[in-house]
């Protein structure tokens, strides 16, 4: 059924994102990225796919500059596609873009708390996370204002409504701030792609779920193994974990308290894709993550670079679906991982260290 | 001969000579063990730096794995939750032979973790990671930096005293400059001073032999005319008494040797 009326609002819209997924780098593109002797030599494997946005790049650019570039291409490919978006596919969009405004809006609440010019931090913002309120929010000059007269204008008042107050702005750490903001935001769009009458029942409620399971899923064991050994409560913890996923409710619950990884181990146990990853990472044993201490960190992959892998595999998949609005959202997430790629391979090469160039995560 | 200020005072005998041999076989081999040792110094500081160097490149590669795992840049946020520092500085003052030297110390104040959370999301351990290793890296630069104004004073203060900081090399210890001061005073001053005094030993020694070889030739030579003067002499008197003997024998005529002539008496 779903397929009937899908292409008279987003038939086009859908050709565009196939289109652009085509452009991503393939394996075959990666391995002679990795033969680059020079950064000129990366900007020249790259010019036919990043060809307009890289030729004012001047020679030898640094890694940041070339990060910046490519992300721009990502930007003004994702606006177009977002112009071009009506209906429940504009929302969902703009769904995309809150997880990027939650960044922007924690820069500036860290801004305001320091009390420095907001307006050079507008700068700073991910462009993804734009929106038109943004600018006002350099007019507060201290927390409580910030709170009730600007934050409340932001399309993430939903998110701040009910957990977190003013003082808590004030009092606590920007990080927890953050990833609270970034639970509800989780949440919210997960009810969103399951209840919306264009998408629930169809595929795209069906990828998004899976896809933000995953999401909330390794937040929470990030949000875990992270805060072993800082002030974070296992109470305050336990807050910030989404209320739904696959390890939710048991997982969750176990996690809240893990004292250590061994912990997190027990807890992740019943679903079987983290549990391989833990065992593949050699996480669980004693050592834990301390062991690679050394800098270099272990000649296999850590558990990120394992949960970034599933993350693109998924994406990946979600292209073989029709129909469905979750390919912008994996186009968006492929795009990002491609930058990420392009950005450790220059900063290999930058820095000599080419034993570790393989690094990198190519799905196609 | 180069200077006959450029010596040590000595008496131009054979038992001197001796005495300066010995002494430059002493400098030449102190000045071999120091020369060694300070090589080894140096080659320490170079490892120092080399050590440096390599810290730093796996604290920046490890930034750049920060950079991936959060994919996104974090400066400012460490930036503005940093409140107090967690790496300090301790600076002393030694005395080094009247020379005031700085010396700095690092340590870390334990439980300051002012970024904890960040990366909570992701990226957490790399940016701990990161963070000890940066850490390690400011550690290495604090050491160099200690010897590195130790020298830089020490240099300056040797200058000032000898103005003989001509070979000055940076980034050494205290103990390499006092070694390279003493290389350069043994390589430069007593090596040479001694070998002169040796060669005006030996010159002066020479000058000696041949004077003596000469007075001896001119002794000899005298002795010559001597002996040659007594001979001619001798010869003369020998002939003139021949030649009177035969005036006699003609007088005599032969006279009887045995009985006719009266004999003389000989009186003891």
């Amino acid at each position: 059924m779903e397929g009937l009326f899908y292409n008279v609002n987003n038939g086009y819209i859908e050709g565009i994102v196939r289109g652009y997924r085509n452009g991503l780098l393939t394996g075959q593109n990666y391995a002679n990225l990795t033969q680059c002797e020079t950064i000129d030599d990366l900007k020249l494997q790259l010019g036919p796919a990043y060809g307009d946005f890289l030729s004012s790049l001047p020679p030898n650019p640094s890694t940041s500059t070339l990060a910046a570039k490519t992300t721009d291409k990502l930007i003004s490919e994702f606006r177009y596609v977002r112009a071009n978006a009506v209906g429940s596919l504009a929302k969902f969009m703009d769904y995309l873009t809150y997880g990027y405004m939650i960044d922007n809006v924690a820069l500036l609440i860290t801004g305001t708390l320091h009390e420095r010019d907001t307006r050079e931090l507008l700068e700073r913002c991910h462009p993804l996370g734009w929106f038109e309120t943004m600018p006002v929010l350099c007019v507060a000059t201290n927390i409580e204002e910030l709170y009730n007269s600007v934050l409340i204008e932001t399309p993430l008042a939903p998110y701040f409504k009910g957990s977190l107050s003013h003082q808590d702005l004030d009092e606590l750490n920007i990080e927890i701030v953050r990833n609270t903001l970034y639970k509800n935001y989780l949440e919210d769009f997960h009810n969103f792609v399951n209840t919306d009458s264009e998408m629930a029942g169809t595929p795209t409620a069906e990828v998004m779920t899976e896809i933000l399971e995953f999401e909330a899923d390794r937040r929470a064991i990030n949000i875990t193994l992270n805060s072993f050994g800082t002030e974070l409560s296992k109470a305050d913890r336990k807050k910030l974990y989404p209320a739904f996923g696959r390890l939710y409710p048991e997982g969750s619950f176990m996690l809240s308290r893990a004292d250590d990884v061994e912990g997190v181990r027990l807890a992740v146990e019943g679903v079987n894709d983290y549990k391989t990853y833990f065992d593949q990472a050699g996480m669980g044993q004693s050592s834990g993550a301390g062991n690679m201490s050394g800098g270099g960190g272990g000649d296999g992959k850590s558990l990120e670079d394992l949960f970034y892998q599933k993350e693109m595999e998924i994406s990946k998949g979600a292209f073989t679906r029709q129909f469905t609005f979750a390919i912008v959202y994996a186009w968006v997430k492929l795009r990002e991982q491609e930058i990420r790629n392009i950005t450790w391979i220059a900063e290999c090469i930058a820095q000599n260290q080419k034993e570790r160039i393989g690094n990198y995560i190519s799905v196609f | 001969m180069s200077g006959a200020t450029n010596r040590e005072a000595v008496f131009p005998t054979r038992q001197s000579l001796g005495l300066m041999k010995s002494k430059l076989k002493g400098a030449q081999i102190g000045h071999d063990l120091l020369k060694r040792k300070s090589e080894a110094l140096t080659k320490r500081i170079d490892e120092a730096k080399r050590k440096m160097g390599r810290v730093m490149q796996i604290a920046a590669f490890s930034l750049a794995e920060v950079t991936y795992a959060v994919g996104g840049d974090i400066g400012y946020q460490v930036q503005e939750s940093a409140k107090s520092a967690r790496f300090r500085l301790r600076t002393k003052q030694e005395n080094v032979s009247g020379v005031f030297l700085p010396a700095f110390e690092s340590y870390t104040t334990e439980g300051n973790n002012d970024f904890g959370l960040t990366g909570l999301g992701k990226g957490g351990q790399q940016v701990q990671r990161c963070r000890e290793t940066y850490a390690r890296a400011v550690e290495t630069l604090v050491e160099l930096a200690s010897l590195q104004t130790a020298f830089v004073i020490l240099d300056e203060v040797i200058k000032v005293v000898n103005r003989r900081g001509k070979r000055s090399k940076p980034f050494l210890s205290l103990g390499s400059i006092l070694t390279f001061h003493l290389v350069n005073a043994i390589e430069h001053v007593i090596i040479p001073r001694t070998e002169n005094t040796i060669k005006y030993i030996n010159s002066e020694l020479d000058e000696l032999d041949r004077e003596e070889f000469f007075r001896l030739k001119k002794v000899q030579n005298k002795k010559q005319r001597d002996t040659a003067a007594q001979d001619a002499e001798m010869r003369a008197k020998r002939e003139e008494a021949e030649k009177r003997g035969e005036k006699e024998d003609e007088k005599a005529g032969g006279g009887d040797i045995l009985g006719d002539e009266e004999d003389n008496d000989v009186i003891f």
